[in-house]
């Protein structure tokens, strides 16, 4: 991992690791072929069900995981949480077909620290990736509507304690409005990466919050 | 013969005062029959007093009860525990006018009597002269009075008396004779329509009034109140039971066959929500995933292509292609998709689509939506033509207004739902645009489908405002939950502990 003097500058920063997690073994095999061919990627391993990415993930602990959402039994979206209980520092990124808010929500929810269409264009996604690993949350204003709708709702029932401070929301609400990063900064004068880290605080606390709810979920059905 | 109590059981309608019964009872019950006996053996002769009600104990109801008598007549056979049914017609004149009408009778042993098919009394002591009042009953025309006689034991006869005073002065007496027929019949109406032509035979005349057996005779007198014709109202006529039957048949028969229907249609509308879910679905799995297979089949192989090779380009505008097809599918999954069916689905996409489409055109959107829009049922005619109309204008902003802004405002106004397409381009004048077409008749045809209003304001340099507003569905209050199924997997997450 230490880089010599004259290296050249793309291998002087270290690969970084790729695990996918995707059950058709041809559209694994094109995935596969696809990060390899991205500069500074590697698809160290791939995993055929979220069973398998459990047991490998954890020993591989790669940079980035690629999950899709639609596996056999057990579901992109419980595997994403099962995995950020065990390793929380690990950067997920869903895979959709489709743009389905709901299962993007709940799969927010559930940790991820993202999604990606998987018709995504291949500059598109090593830009997402390395925006996750960069610290950034990109988010929709779909989602930022959303996200505003749910704390809201839960805050009526005045039993949750995770709750969004007055900036974060004033930020999902100017994402939701359709404004960029970088215009919210401007308007609310503060930096771009300040924005980027109070969504990340914001994935955080929902991430918090739907583990609290499954938690107490959990517990209830036991009792 | 065989006495019996004083009993003339009367029509249904009537009330019979039960003073002659109770005097009957406390004579025997008190004096016994020695005494009764006794009287017998020493004044054979003398008619016994009446235990007629209005007792001015005179011989007077003698008269009364004996005056229009015919003569004993029976069956031409007799014997013991014998019906014999008797048969008699006659005819009021028309223009008559009936003042009076008194019947008398009695049967040994008992009577059943009929006037024109109808019950008017009983009686089963053959002592006991029974006065009808049956003035009421006497319309002019045709009349047939039917007595059922039984016999219990040796002789039986029927002896009876119908006086009618017309108001003319006139008088018809009808009596027992051998003009009256008997002959056997059922049925419950005894008017004689179902004789027997066959069977039927005259009465044969036993005796005048005090012929043997029957010398001492008679020895009460019952009155019976005016008899009034049964008044039958509409609703107790048999017709309209029917006609209320029928009806009532007919309405439950139309209801039965509407719930059919309407579980039919419910059923039809049910299969069709289902079908659409499973279209969408299998476009979207099998299509879907075919094509982004295909699509990254596509980039691999482009980028395993040098540089600088055509085949590169021509890869890479194949894989734009499936890009866009991609796209447009997903609009098809959207539009068929019936778990798309509310309006805050339609509110998210319409959003979506209008990020989507101007982050290739220079202008910046805004969305303005009505936070917490609810999960109304938003059917697929109107959210696709809504969604058409807003494309269309979408378009056309991108295309003509040079804008740098443009807002995409949803809301709700009451029971309608509005979506407003501002930009702060050159802007047009309304009327002469229209006048060239532009797709704004398309947007006006595509919202009058749907009961939609568009409007368009804008004037040249000041922008331009498309307001789109559509009747939204009544919320329908649901009385239970019903339960969605999820037609996509992998939607519920469970952590087991940790």
């Amino acid at each position: 991992m230490k880089p010599s003097a004259p290296v050249p500058p793309s291998t002087a920063k270290p690969t970084v690791r790729v695990v996918l997690v995707e059950d058709k073994p041809g559209v694994r095999d094109s995935w596969v072929k696809l990060i390899n061919s991205l500069p500074g990627f590697s698809c160290v391993q791939t995993c055929a069900s979220g069973e398998d990415a459990l047991r490998v993930i954890p020993v591989a602990n790669p940079d980035v995981v690629l999950m899709d959402i639609f596996l056999p039994r057990m579901s992109g979206i419980e595997c994403t949480a099962r995995l950020k209980l065990q390793l929380p520092k690990i950067q997920i990124l869903i895979l959709t077909a489709v743009e389905d808010d709901e299962l993007v929500f709940m799969a927010l929810e559930a940790g991820a620290d993202g999604y990606l269409l998987k018709r995504t264009k291949p500059d598109d996604l090593k830009a997402a990736m390395l925006d996750v690993l960069g610290g950034g949350a990109p988010m929709t204003s779909e989602i930022a509507r959303r996200v505003v709708e749910s704390f809201r709702r839960t805050s009526k029932q005045t039993k949750d304690t995770v709750r969004l401070t007055t900036r974060e929301e004033e930020i999902l609400i100017l994402l939701s409005k359709g404004y960029a990063n970088k215009e919210i900064a401007d308007q609310l004068s503060i930096s771009p990466e300040t924005v980027g880290s109070h969504l990340k605080h914001i994935y955080e606390k929902m991430h918090v919050r739907s583990r609290a709810e499954a938690v107490a979920r959990y517990m209830t059905s036991k009792a | 013969m065989k006495s019996g109590s004083v009993r003339a059981s009367i029509a249904p309608m009537q009330r019979r005062t039960p003073q002659s019964f109770l005097k009957f009872i406390l004579r025997h019950g008190v004096c016994g029959c020695a005494g009764w006996l006794l009287l017998f053996s020493f004044f054979p002769a003398i008619k016994t007093v009446a235990d007629e009600p209005s007792t001015n104990a005179t011989a007077s109801w003698v008269f009364t009860a004996t005056n229009h008598l015919g003569e004993w007549i029976w069956d031409t056979n007799t014997f013991d525990k014998q019906t014999v049914r008797f048969l008699k017609t006659f005819e009021i004149p028309v223009g008559q006018r009936v003042s009076r009408a008194t019947l008398h009778i009695t049967v040994d042993n008992g009577y059943t009597l009929f006037i024109d098919g109808d019950e008017i009394g009983r009686g089963s002591d053959w002592r006991t002269v029974t006065e009808y009042d049956v003035t009421q009953l006497m319309h002019t025309g045709r009349h047939v009075i039917g007595v059922e006689g039984f016999n219990d034991r040796l002789e039986g006869g029927l002896i009876f008396g119908l006086h009618v005073e017309l108001a003319s002065q006139e008088v018809i007496d009808i009596a027992s004779d051998n003009t009256w027929s008997t002959g056997p019949g059922d049925g419950k109406k005894w008017n004689g329509s179902k004789l027997n032509a066959a069977t039927v035979r005259p009465a044969i005349v036993i005796g005048p009034m005090h012929t043997h057996p029957w010398e001492i005779w008679p020895y009460g007198l019952a009155t019976v109140p005016p008899i009034h014709p049964v008044v039958l109202h509409f609703w107790q006529r048999g017709w309209f039971q029917l006609l209320l039957f029928c009806t009532a048949a007919a309405a439950l028969l139309f209801s039965f066959w509407l719930l059919t229907q309407l579980s039919a249609q419910a059923k039809a509308q049910n299969f069709l929500k289902v079908e659409r879910v499973r279209i969408a679905r299998d476009i979207h799995d099998d299509l879907g995933a075919q094509l982004t297979q295909l699509l990254l089949l596509g980039e691999v192989a482009q980028r395993e292509q040098l540089e600088s090779s055509p085949a590169r380009a021509q890869f890479t505008q194949i894989c734009d292609h499936a890009r866009e097809l991609a796209h447009a599918m997903d609009e098809v999954v959207w539009a068929v998709n019936s778990r798309r069916d509310t309006v805050r689905d339609f509110t998210s996409h319409v959003c979506k689509y209008a990020q989507n489409f101007l982050r290739a055109t220079n202008i910046r959107c805004r969305l303005d939506v009505e936070p917490e829009i609810p999960a109304t049922a938003f059917d697929l005619p109107v959210r696709r033509n809504l969604f058409l109309a807003v494309k269309e204008a979408l378009n056309n902003a991108a295309k003509h207004s040079q804008a740098d802004e443009l807002f995409l405002r949803i809301y709700r106004s009451g029971q309608k739902l509005s979506v407003v397409v501002e930009d702060n381009g050159r802007g047009f004048n309304p009327d002469e645009t229209r006048a060239a077409g532009n797709g704004m008749t398309n947007m006006a045809q595509r919202m009058a489908e749907i009961d939609g209003i568009c409007e368009v304001q804008s004037q040249p340099g000041g922008g331009c405002l498309m307001l789109f507003t559509v009747p939204l569905p009544p919320e329908r209050r649901r009385w239970f939950r019903r339960v969605e199924n999820d037609d996509e997997g992998g939607k519920k997450i469970e952590i087991s502990g940790s």
